[in-house]
């Protein structure tokens, strides 16, 4: 009797704890499962995503370039192009300051701020963001507020290097291209180089022929300008690179004025298919309480499907900016529906001369741009990526689209 | 003994918890997601082409140096951890049209791993030029047949919700021009008039189609208003209380007989309103709708009358009723795909004919576009019986869809179209991109 006891307490325990190791072994496959699903969830919600943003166009369809309705539907794709093709202006339009301290104040102390796309100050036009479309109004118009968070980057394919290399005895600039760190070879270059030289009172900048190189087995190209001579030269260059349907833009630009003395565009608003710009003297931005003054002369290209350069005439093309004693500005305005380049020269007080190259649509000049929240907001332990190529005025970009949830 | 049978139980009990084991593999969490790589390879071959790049690339020769090209940029544009595989077949047709892919070249960087999707996208030759010619309606058979469309500016809608009469003329001739050698907008029931009278100078009048946009309300001009120089064939004093203007629809009804006319009713109950926003400005269709006056159902009795080339006579029995959701024909959905026009399968009709009309007014009925329900025709042709002159009829409720009218019309006129051959060899190549991801994920 009592050997079978024993036998009965013996196969109990042995029983409890197979059922034991069974079970703990069970439940870490059903936590691997349950986090496996959760996983895929976050990443459909990724892909969903990056389709939503990559291939519809938002509602109205063109958001980006009138601000008159309000934003009913979130979406990037070039109405005009369809596909795997971007507004070059409806990413214009996005908030992407991640602070306050980002944003640039004008005029000084009027609490009107004004959103800057570009990694670079000075290189793009900047936006008001009272029309900028905030983190916080695509995610309630994508439907993932509070649930998902988001980043988006849309960085260009190429990457385009301009140095100069020598000004003696003439210019000669450097151009090496580069794609996934490869560099290559090969690769067309369209380009134009706008000499800026002085003139009375405003200085004087040119229409200039349109270039033609080809990088070599390096992936450079020495690029000569005989006309161009001088200590100090001034002017901005702007390339396009082509290589079996991929392109890319960079540009460089040389001055021998203060960075404090260049002209600033600032998106005044937007009316009958134009945009209008305040050109403001970026002293009343930086240094208000600094006396400077600048004669400028503005002229608009716009940049055809091939890479070429058109010259539009616009008003006010010409005019003096002061900061410091008064407020001064001036306006003109573009056409809101056509990509392009603003190529503004200057000239300071002291016959410094510069000139700077604004796009209106980022491809114009391979802007890249970074919108949504940043992955320290928390709750979250995995980020799902999604990665697409696509193009921006032409331009080859890479967009990526980081998604993880936020119900921990 | 029992120590036996315990150790059997465990055993049992141990293998079947190992079995289980071996048949539950689930993935790590980790590998929930990878880039999703067809999409990426998509995109890719996409913007690739977006210029026209890759369209001229594949169809070179292979010592040229567009193909080193196309390599360096797709490996600049691939991140470096992704390899890729582009292959191009090249497709050729037999005499019975079977098209077969041949691999004609391909690039690739790297082996792939068991991690790798692609996708496809076709491209045509820049050097071919694809038409679609479509044959003019008559052709076939030396007839000079005209459309005219009604897009009178003195007129009003209804049952259109939301468009014009004007709007849905220019679409319809957006669709419906190419098939025809004459196409004509008759922009004023003034013109209206000249074509009733066979004094218009545009088109060709005999056998010509005329379309009315105008949904229920039928154009009336001036003359045949009551008062006017024709108002004998167009209003009739002795009925409907105040009288009414059935009779201007026996008239276009003879006169479609005449003129051996297709009369196309875009939607709705056909003939129930006359329009005119002059001779009717101060009368409305009882839904507030001004310059027109109802006819009601004695509109089409009218009209199949004078089609049948019988006398006038006033009858106001219902001829039209709903039947609900309709479905196209299989001859309607198989030439969608050939003309391209597709319109939902699945309608509402809320005013389908009954087929009672087809022994009642000597009628054949062709062109049916969608299938009979409790025996009324939703969208048919009604040609009658001794050759002269139709009625194309579009019971739908509203809105209007003017796609299910042109292939109505199509499928009755049935003109060819004549395409280029896509899959004729040399002209298009398929290009599939296969893109792997090394490393994990």
């Amino acid at each position: 009797m009592a050997g079978a006891t024993i036998d009965h307490m013996i196969s109990l325990t042995i029983l409890i704890a197979a059922l034991l190791v069974a079970m703990m072994t069970y439940n870490g496959l059903f936590a691997s499962a349950i986090d496996y699903d959760r996983n895929r969830q976050v990443a459909n919600k990724a892909i969903d995503l990056m389709n939503t943003m990559c291939l519809s166009s938002g509602n109205p369809t063109d958001w980006g370039e009138n601000a008159s309705s309000p934003v009913l539907g979130f979406g990037l794709q070039d109405p005009r192009v369809g596909g795997y093709a971007l507004s070059p202006y409806s990413i214009m339009r996005l908030n992407t300051a991640s602070s306050v301290s980002q944003l640039v104040e004008y005029p000084p102390d009027s609490g009107v701020f004004y959103n800057n796309i570009s990694t670079s100050y000075g290189h793009a036009i900047l936006t008001p963001i009272g029309d900028c479309i905030n983190y916080t109004t695509a995610a309630e118009l994508l439907g993932i507020n509070g649930t998902y968070g988001f980043n988006v980057d849309v960085t260009p394919t190429l990457d385009v290097t301009v140095k100069q290399d020598s000004i003696d005895p003439h210019l000669k600039l450097n151009v090496t291209v580069s794609g996934s760190g490869m560099p290559l070879s090969g690769a067309t270059l369209n380009y134009y180089l706008f000499h800026v030289e002085s003139g009375t009172p405003f200085p004087s900048i040119t229409m200039p022929p349109r270039g033609i190189a080809q990088t070599g087995s390096s992936g450079s190209v020495d690029i000569e300008f005989p006309d161009v001579v001088g200590t100090n030269p001034v002017y901005s260059f702007i390339v396009y690179v082509s290589l079996g349907g991929v392109n890319g833009v960079g540009y460089y630009t040389c001055n021998t004025v203060d960075d404090s003395t260049f002209v600033v565009p600032l998106i005044e608003g937007y009316e009958d298919g134009y945009l209008n710009l305040i050109l403001a003297h970026s002293g009343e931005i930086l240094n208000p309480s600094e006396d400077a003054t600048a004669y400028y002369n503005a002229s608009f290209y716009t940049l055809t499907s091939d890479f070429h350069l058109q010259q539009c005439v616009i008003p006010n093309s010409t005019g003096v900016l002061k900061s410091g004693v008064e407020q001064l500005y001036n306006t003109t305005r573009i056409y809101a529906s056509e990509t392009g380049l603003l190529v503004i020269s200057y000239v300071d007080d002291e016959d410094k001369l510069g000139s700077v190259i604004v796009p209106w649509g980022v491809g114009a000049l391979g802007v890249s741009a970074s919108f949504g929240s940043s992955f320290g907001s928390g709750g979250y332990d995995f980020v799902a990526t999604e990665l697409r190529q696509v193009t921006i005025d032409g331009i080859s970009y890479q967009m990526k689209v980081s998604t993880w949830s936020l119900s921990g | 003994m029992r120590t036996v049978e315990v150790l059997f139980v465990i055993i049992i009990l141990l293998g079947a918890f190992v079995i289980t084991t071996q048949f539950a593999v689930l993935p790590p969490p980790s590998q929930a997601f990878g880039t999703n790589l067809r999409e990426l390879s998509q995109s890719t071959l996409e913007t690739l082409d977006a210029q026209g790049t890759l369209s001229e690339t594949v169809f070179k020769a292979y010592d040229d140096s567009a193909w080193g090209d196309l390599q360096k940029a797709l490996s600049a544009s691939l991140p470096p951890n992704i390899v890729y595989n582009l292959s191009i077949y090249d497709l050729t047709a037999n005499s019975q049209g079977v098209v077969t892919y041949q691999l004609a070249n391909s690039i690739s960087d790297a082996g792939f791993g068991a991690d790798s999707d692609a996708s496809s996208l076709m491209l045509t030759s820049p050097n071919v030029t694809f038409t679609q010619d479509p044959q003019k309606v008559g052709e076939s058979t030396g007839q000079n047949i005209t459309l005219y469309i009604l897009n009178c500016s003195d007129a009003n809608g209804w049952w259109i919700t939301g468009y014009t009469g004007q709007s849905l003329a220019a679409d319809i001739y957006d669709l419906l021009s190419p098939y025809f050698t004459t196409t004509v907008l008759i922009n004023t029931t003034d013109q209206l008039g000249s074509l009733l009278d066979n004094s218009l100078s545009e088109g060709t009048i005999p056998n010509a189609v005329v379309l009315n946009t105008f949904g229920e309300s039928v154009p009336i001009p001036d003359d045949y208003c009551e008062g006017g120089s024709h108002d004998d064939e167009g209003f009739d004093p002795a009925h409907d209380d105040d009288g009414t203007y059935a009779k201007y629809f026996h008239t276009l009804g003879s006169l479609t007989r005449q003129y051996n006319w297709t009369w196309v009713s875009i939607v709705g109950y056909p003939f129930y309103y006359v329009t005119n926003t002059d001779c009717f400005d101060d009368k409305q269709n009882t839904y507030g709708i001004y310059g027109m006056e109802d006819v009601r159902r004695a509109g089409v009795n009218a009209f199949l009358q004078g089609l049948d080339g019988a006398a006038y006579s006033y009858n106001d029995a219902s001829t039209a009723s709903g039947v609900g959701v309709v479905q196209l024909t299989s001859e309607a959905l198989d030439r969608c795909n050939y003309y391209g026009i597709y319109p939902a399968p699945y309608q509402t009709s809320s005013r389908a004919l009954t087929d009672d009309i087809l022994d009642d007014y000597h009628l054949d009925r062709f062109a049916t576009v969608f299938d009979l329900k409790s025996g009324r025709i939703a969208a048919a042709t009604f040609r009658h019986q001794a050759g002269n002159g139709a009625l194309t009829a579009i019971g739908l409720t509203r809105i209007p869809d003017i796609r299910v009218t042109a292939l109505a019309l199509l499928m009755y006129y049935n003109p060819t179209v004549y395409r280029s051959e896509f899959g004729a060899s040399g002209t298009s190549r398929l290009v599939t991109l296969q893109l792997g991801q090394q490393g994990g994920t």
